[in-house]
């Protein structure tokens, strides 16, 4: 059996006395910056939820464009807390109820003749909102009211199958925005306002279950994100969980870092999407919002490893940071890290950037267009050259033994024992 | 070259089996075979493109790539390599879509760059397999495609086997010395290639034979890999046999995972259900479920006994999203 000299060494280091941060103290930050950004994400859902009942009780371009721009609004904060979810098993069992993703949108509403009926889910072509009934195995199931429980618990990845989305954002998105045809070309989806009009103005049929189900959806949202608040405000079972065990904590940490950057956000969401030229690989296909997703994706990777959240309302939250308690362990590392973090920022950055100038995400997926290819690209390097740090992190502070990878998703109770 | 790597191969270690004769015994040797098996099958569809004619070189080219497919990362994971030879599972279907859009569209895609550019879904095993056996008859003659196709595979396979020989064994080999920014200790180098066998495992477990399986209530024959070319057992059973020779070479002293990789390859080779067909129906689906376990234990045994024998511990990897 080998002995690895850097553990060594860093049991020494840990052991010497020092005045830096202590775990604690940097779980305690942690804890801190859960709570505020779910708090946020909440704050935001609700100027949603007003939005959407003002749309829903007079359709029209404004309404419709407040509640589009209350959902990006609402992405922000929730986006840099998507940080939290690997590596602790109450965010990643959760999570699916509100960000679950890629889904197949004809389960919900209507769409286009093109978009063909998918091989592995017979729902996918359901439109629950034009069937009151529908049958699922030869049993009947009764659609007749689009409520909240209903979403969650019959028509949520019913038929157990993941791309059954019926609750969440990216729900809540489709129905705002519509399909978005216009493939690799510009511009994203269109739905009319008037897809709410009630009566005789009412396009593409049931208006009223439309509205119905957006209601409900987005009130579903709202009640999921107050459960998560609750995890992490005082007494929460998430904050003293972490509390109680501060070195658990800090590979909860790393662990998020780390599979969010690779296996997930450079993997998954961004690197896949290219090499299948396919903008129904992307992140927030409907609104084509992906390069904000991603950018905040980022920018709450840096945030845990910092330790500092930028709120909504403009406040800072921060404490003792990760980077420090690492620092004292290496400073090589936490150096190389702090400047790759802020490299990855800068590159999702870039996305971000082009986008606003008018080429959309999917555009950057389109075969042959070697602008976006290389702007995705550049951010997905910058994420895996960081994922590499984060694992050098993960062993200057001799947490490898207690560190389980992907194991944290399978068995999240791995990395607390 | 050749001498450089012999060189470095005698100063590296004086253990019998370390992460050096991985590389040399391992990873050169099956990507070297990948080469060979691709290039075959990109000569015998020059020749033919009947799919009689091409299915034992199709056979052959699958084998070889099980040889190495638990490998993400090094040349295979530049560029999306890896995934351009063998996408799969595509649970939206985004393979058959762009396929048939270049089936039936303009013939110019077909010429080798602009190919290499072209969707990984419509390209590799997985799509070739669509064009040699059929699920209904194909709205073009298929002939153009495959040859791009098994050509596009021959190309890859020799870009990856360039990027190990050329360079990535090299990047492995001197693990921890001046000037290697990729693997800054010898245990870094050990942690990728352990991480691979561990991860590797999980999709076998989780995918190869969780998709299949589905639920008790809900089986999913039709999920499994490469159902139509009736390779679903044989995938496994080839990624368990090159597990197992990889394990050999990274170290002689892991015996309870080599017991474990014996018990699952013989709960498989026990199994008569090729395509895996037996998890609709309760009594043979136990049998699938007793290799799931098996895979399982060796799992657990992999992350307990290899693991602290190498002194490593799972890295991130390319699985770890959803």
């Amino acid at each position: 059996m080998r002995l690895s000299l850097i553990a060594a060494l860093t049991t020494t280091v840990f052991a010497a006395p020092a005045l830096a941060a202590t775990p604690a103290e940097v779980a305690q930050t942690y804890t801190d910056i859960a709570a505020a950004g779910y708090g946020d994400s909440l704050a935001t859902a609700k100027a949603l939820q007003t939005a959407v009942d003002a749309l829903i009780a007079a359709p029209s371009d404004e309404t419709l464009q407040a509640a589009k721009d209350a959902w990006i609004a609402a992405r922000v904060p929730y986006q840099q807390t998507e940080v939290y979810r690997f590596g602790n098993a109450v965010v990643d069992d959760w999570e699916g109820r509100v960000n679950a993703w890629p889904l197949d949108e004809g389960l919900i509403d209507y769409v286009d003749n093109s978009y063909g009926q998918s091989d592995e889910n017979p729902l996918s072509t359901l439109n629950v909102i034009a069937h009151p009934a529908f049958t699922l195995s030869g049993a009947e199931v009764d659609a007749s009211a689009l409520t909240p429980a209903f979403i969650s618990e019959t028509l949520h990845e019913v038929d157990g199958i993941e791309a059954n989305v019926a609750s969440g954002y990216h729900a809540i998105e489709f129905l705002l925005w519509g399909q978005d045809l216009n493939g690799t070309g510009p511009g994203a989806g269109d739905r009319p306002a008037s897809d709410y009009a009630q009566g005789e103005d009412c396009t593409n049929d049931n208006c009223d279950r439309r509205a119905e189900y957006l209601k409900a959806a987005t009130d579903l949202l709202i009640t999921d994100l107050e459960y998560m608040v609750a995890q992490w405000e005082d007494g929460g079972e998430a904050r003293e969980a972490t509390l109680a065990d501060p070195t658990a904590a800090l590979s909860a940490m790393l662990t998020g870092m780390g599979s969010l950057s690779y296996g997930e956000l450079a993997g998954e969401r961004m690197r896949l999407g290219v090499m299948l030229n396919d903008p129904e690989e992307e992140h927030d296909c409907f609104s084509d919002n992906t390069h904000n997703s991603h950018y905040y994706d980022g920018l709450g990777i840096r945030n845990v490893y910092t330790g500092s959240y930028t709120r909504v309302d403009g406040s800072v939250v921060s404490g003792p940071s990760l980077s420090e308690l690492v620092a004292e362990a290496d400073s090589g590392v936490d150096a190389q890290l702090k400047a790759e973090l802020d490299a990855s920022v800068a590159a999702l950055g870039a996305v971000k950037s082009a986008a606003e100038d008018g080429l959309a995400y999917d555009q950057m997926l389109a075969v042959g267009n070697a602008e976006g290819e290389a702007l995705i690209m550049g951010a997905v390097d910058a994420l895996v050259t960081q994922t590499a740090s984060i694992n050098r992190a993960v062993t200057a502070m001799g947490l490898s033994a207690a560190f389980e990878g992907s194991d944290s998703l399978d068995n999240p109770s791995a990395v607390f024992q | 070259m050749i001498r450089a790597l012999a060189l470095s191969l005698c100063l590296a270690t004086p253990a019998l089996a370390d992460f050096p004769e991985t590389v040399r015994d391992h990873i050169l040797p099956g990507y070297a075979g990948l080469a060979t098996a691709t290039q075959d099958l990109a000569d015998v569809s020059a020749q033919s493109c009947d799919p009689q004619d091409l299915r034992p070189a199709y056979h052959a080219a699958f084998d070889a790539w099980m040889g190495v497919q638990h490998l993400r990362f090094g040349p295979v994971e530049q560029g999306g390599l890896g995934l351009a030879i063998a996408y799969w599972p595509d649970p939206k279907g985004s393979g058959r879509r762009a396929q048939m859009a270049i089936l039936t569209g303009d013939a110019d895609v077909l010429e080798p760059a602009r190919f290499a550019e072209q969707s990984v879904a419509a390209r590799g095993l997985f799509a070739l397999e669509r064009l040699l056996y059929p699920n209904a008859e194909l709205p073009a003659d298929p002939c153009p495609l495959i040859r791009a196709t098994t050509a596009d595979l021959a190309r890859i396979a020799g870009v990856v086997y360039a990027g190990w020989e050329d360079g990535y064994a090299e990047t492995l080999l001197t693990a921890g010395e001046a000037g290697n920014t990729t693997y800054l200790t010898r245990p870094e180098a050990r942690q990728a290639l352990f991480t691979q066998l561990a991860t590797a495992l999980e999709f076998t477990d989780d995918t190869r034979l969780g998709r299949p399986l589905g639920s008790f209530t809900r089986p999913r024959p039709e999920r499994a890999e490469a159902l139509a070319s009736g390779r679903p057992l044989r995938n496994i059973l080839l990624s368990l046999q090159a597990q197992r020779a990889m394990v050999e070479t990274l170290t002689p002293d892991a015996p309870h995972t080599i017991a474990a990789f014996d018990h699952a390859i013989a709960v498989g080779e026990a199994l008569d259900d090729p395509l895996l067909a037996g998890v609709a129906e309760p009594e043979s689906r136990l049998k699938v479920e007793i290799l799931q376990q098996a895979i399982e234990a060796l799992r657990q045994t992999v992350l307990s006994e290899l693991g602290p024998e190498l002194d490593v511990g799972i890295g991130f990897n390319a699985a770890d999203g959803d």
